[in-house]
């Protein structure tokens, strides 16, 4: 089994987060592995050590991204692949899935595995652009992988059940992070990943010029979410609050 | 003139509210803009639902029937919906945001080379293209986001728009549509737990949500009798779905659904960002959390600051008179 992962590093969310201007200022050095991306990692590994083979990472990104496809290879991949871009501009899903597609034309592959979506923008796109463009069967939102002989069997969270579906290899599948827990690398996971082959790829030597790359979307800026105040706060009897909370939501906010 | 067409989303025998508020938003823009407001029902009963389309104003209902469409397969939808964007050849083609939309919606665009902007709050027409506000960083913030081009797709959060009734004298088309079962690559080998007469989160009045502070028997037990009591669904955190303990589609936030109920409780929640993300578009927050910390408590309307075990109790039978 020949895994592809598609890896993308994100802002850490938790991180504290200013709007200037309509600009975001974040933390740039608080950049973590997307953590859809590390389940669908967890899952490749699992499979692998299951049934053999060979997980690869990949992602698209400035050379500051190289952190993040290391803490894959710490996990257990086995070797990577890093896209170079510039780090001038922030692309969209269809332009980042467009350079993937070129970088898997020549590829042989049993299954490529993405992040359901981005933790960040949560767009939730890459994946299923890049099955329609490499013309690949694939279910996205998978909270289960299998192998049944030569089929992924993948489960899927659909809108109110979950979907057992079958794919023949070559195919593709965007994780959830209901999946599974990813493992935490270890020690020795991160002494090896520092020998493990990274491979660089320039954006032109797949025939992309960089220049030319237009999104058809783009984020013009940024604004605080019209917020919630806290309302009222009860301590005391539980009897007591009961009672008085119960009262509240029937004659004041009128919501019983 | 243009078309902003919606599709209309059928789970369970149902429309989803969700695609009728969309369609009632791009009714709205189409009249203030001059453009025409259609919608297409893709179903393998696509023509049960047309008169209740009628009634959100589209000028024209697409119809495609086919037994295919009964459970969700994302190949023949694509194709089913590529067909459709030739036919209707809208401007935007707007979606309400539910899984299955999130199944196609990146593959149509590729497929059709169009713009996609997904799981937005709000959107407006601009020259040439639309506006967006797109919640993002765990819907901490609101990116302004624009799409450029001639045809272009958006998908909308649940409870984003109000629905306005609008009866219209609508055209009824249908498209013809065959699959032929044998190219399906991906097979759908089994459903677990499809929903019978469960209640659709997104669509709920009332939430009653469980997190780790409820999770034993005894909790649970008092989240379904306050659930009875007022008629709710029930909704889960992470915690409780990951453990095993309430089914995945239970799970509200960031991974899970986004709802926007009238009334939504909290218990045993901490108020993680990831949560917050799917909730906090509800109109009433109540948070019961022995932590007077925690962050839950920062965006609810009534907090009550105790142990669940002892307040639940109290809480249940009040509601149980009121209701009376
Ligand atoms: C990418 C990503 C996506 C995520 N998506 C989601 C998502 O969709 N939905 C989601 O929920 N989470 C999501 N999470 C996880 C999220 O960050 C939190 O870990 C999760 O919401 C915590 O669940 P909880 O509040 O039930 O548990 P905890 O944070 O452990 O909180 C339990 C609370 O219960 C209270 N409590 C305990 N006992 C009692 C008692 N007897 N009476 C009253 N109160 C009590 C405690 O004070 C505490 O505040 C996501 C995380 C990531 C990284
Ligand atoms: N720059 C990138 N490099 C590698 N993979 C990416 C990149 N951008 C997106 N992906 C993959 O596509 C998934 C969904 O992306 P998105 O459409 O941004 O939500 C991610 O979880 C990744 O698996």
């Amino acid at each position: 089994m020949k895994f592809y992962v598609c890896i993308k590093q994100v802002p850490d969310v938790n991180a504290p987060i200013q709007i200037k201007e309509g600009q975001l200022i974040q933390d740039t050095n608080r950049m973590i592995l997307n953590a859809y991306d590390a389940s669908a990692v967890e899952e490749a590994l699992v499979l692998k050590e299951a049934h053999g083979g060979e997980v690869e990472v990949v992602s698209v990104g400035p050379d500051k991204v190289t952190e993040t496809i290391r803490k894959a290879l710490a996990m257990g991949a086995d070797k990577a692949v890093h896209i170079q871009t510039s780090g001038d501009a922030e692309y969209d899903s269809a332009t980042y899935a467009t350079i993937l597609a070129k970088f898997f034309e020549d590829k042989e592959y049993d299954v490529i595995s993405c992040g359901k979506q981005s933790q960040d923008t949560d767009a939730g796109l890459a994946g299923s652009m890049l099955a329609e463009k490499l013309n690949l069967p694939y279910a996205t939102n998978a909270v289960g992988l299998e192998m049944d002989s030569d089929k992924l069997v993948v489960k899927r969270q659909g809108d109110s059940g979950q979907e057992i579906i079958g794919l023949p290899s070559p195919c593709l599948v965007t994780c959830s992070n209901d999946m599974n827990d990813p493992r935490i690398p270890s020690l020795k996971g991160i002494m090896q990943s520092k020998r493990k082959p990274m491979e660089t790829i320039e954006l032109s030597s797949l025939g992309i010029d960089e220049s030319e790359l237009s999104p058809k979307t783009k984020v013009t800026g940024y604004q605080e979410k019209p917020g919630r105040e806290p309302g009222q706060k009860f301590e005391g009897e539980p009897e007591e609050m009961a009672q008085q909370v119960a009262k509240l939501l029937d004659e004041e906010a009128n919501v019983i | 003139m243009s078309t902003l067409l919606t599709h209309i989303a059928i789970s369970d025998g149902k429309i989803k509210r969700s695609s009728l508020e969309v369609l009632s938003h791009c009714k709205q823009l189409a009249e203030n803009n001059g453009h025409a407001a259609e919608a297409v029902i893709i179903d393998a009963d696509a023509s049960n639902y047309v008169d209740q389309v009628k009634s959100y104003g589209a000028e024209k209902i697409y119809t495609m029937e086919d037994p295919i469409f009964k459970n969700h397969m994302n190949t023949p939808l694509l194709k089913a919906f590529a067909k459709v964007m030739e036919e209707a050849n809208p401007h935007v083609f707007a979606f309400a945001s539910t899984e299955s939309t999130k199944d196609i919606l990146g593959a149509l665009a590729a497929n059709q080379d169009a713009a996609v902007l997904s799981d937005v709050s709000e959107f407006d027409l601009i020259d040439g293209g639309i506006s967006a506000k797109r919640p993002v960083m765990a819907a901490k913030i609101l990116s302004s986001t624009e799409a450029h081009d001639d045809q272009i797709l958006v998908s909308v959060r649940s409870g984003s728009y109000d629905l306005v009734e609008n009866e219209t004298d609508a055209e009824v088309v249908n498209i013809d549509f065959s699959f032929d079962e044998s190219e399906l690559q991906a097979t759908l080998r089994e459903i677990i737990g499809a929903s019978g007469d469960k209640i659709d989160l997104s669509e709920a009045e009332t939430i009653v949500a469980a997190g780790r502070g409820a999770k034993d028997e005894e909790g649970q037990n008092l989240i379904n009798e306050l659930a009875d009591v007022l008629g709710a669904g029930i909704g889960a955190s992470r915690a409780l779905t990951e453990a095993g303990i309430m089914d995945p589609s239970l799970q509200i936030g960031q991974t899970g659904k986004v709802v926007s109920p009238q009334l939504y409780i909290a218990i045993g929640i901490s108020g993680a960002i990831q949560h917050v993300a799917g909730m906090a578009n509800s109109k009433v927050i109540v948070a019961i959390n022995k932590d007077p910390d925690a962050p839950i408590f920062e965006i609810a309307d009534y907090g009550i600051v105790g142990d669940l075990y002892k307040v639940l109790p109290p809480f249940i039978e009040e509601l149980k008179k009121i209701r009376n």
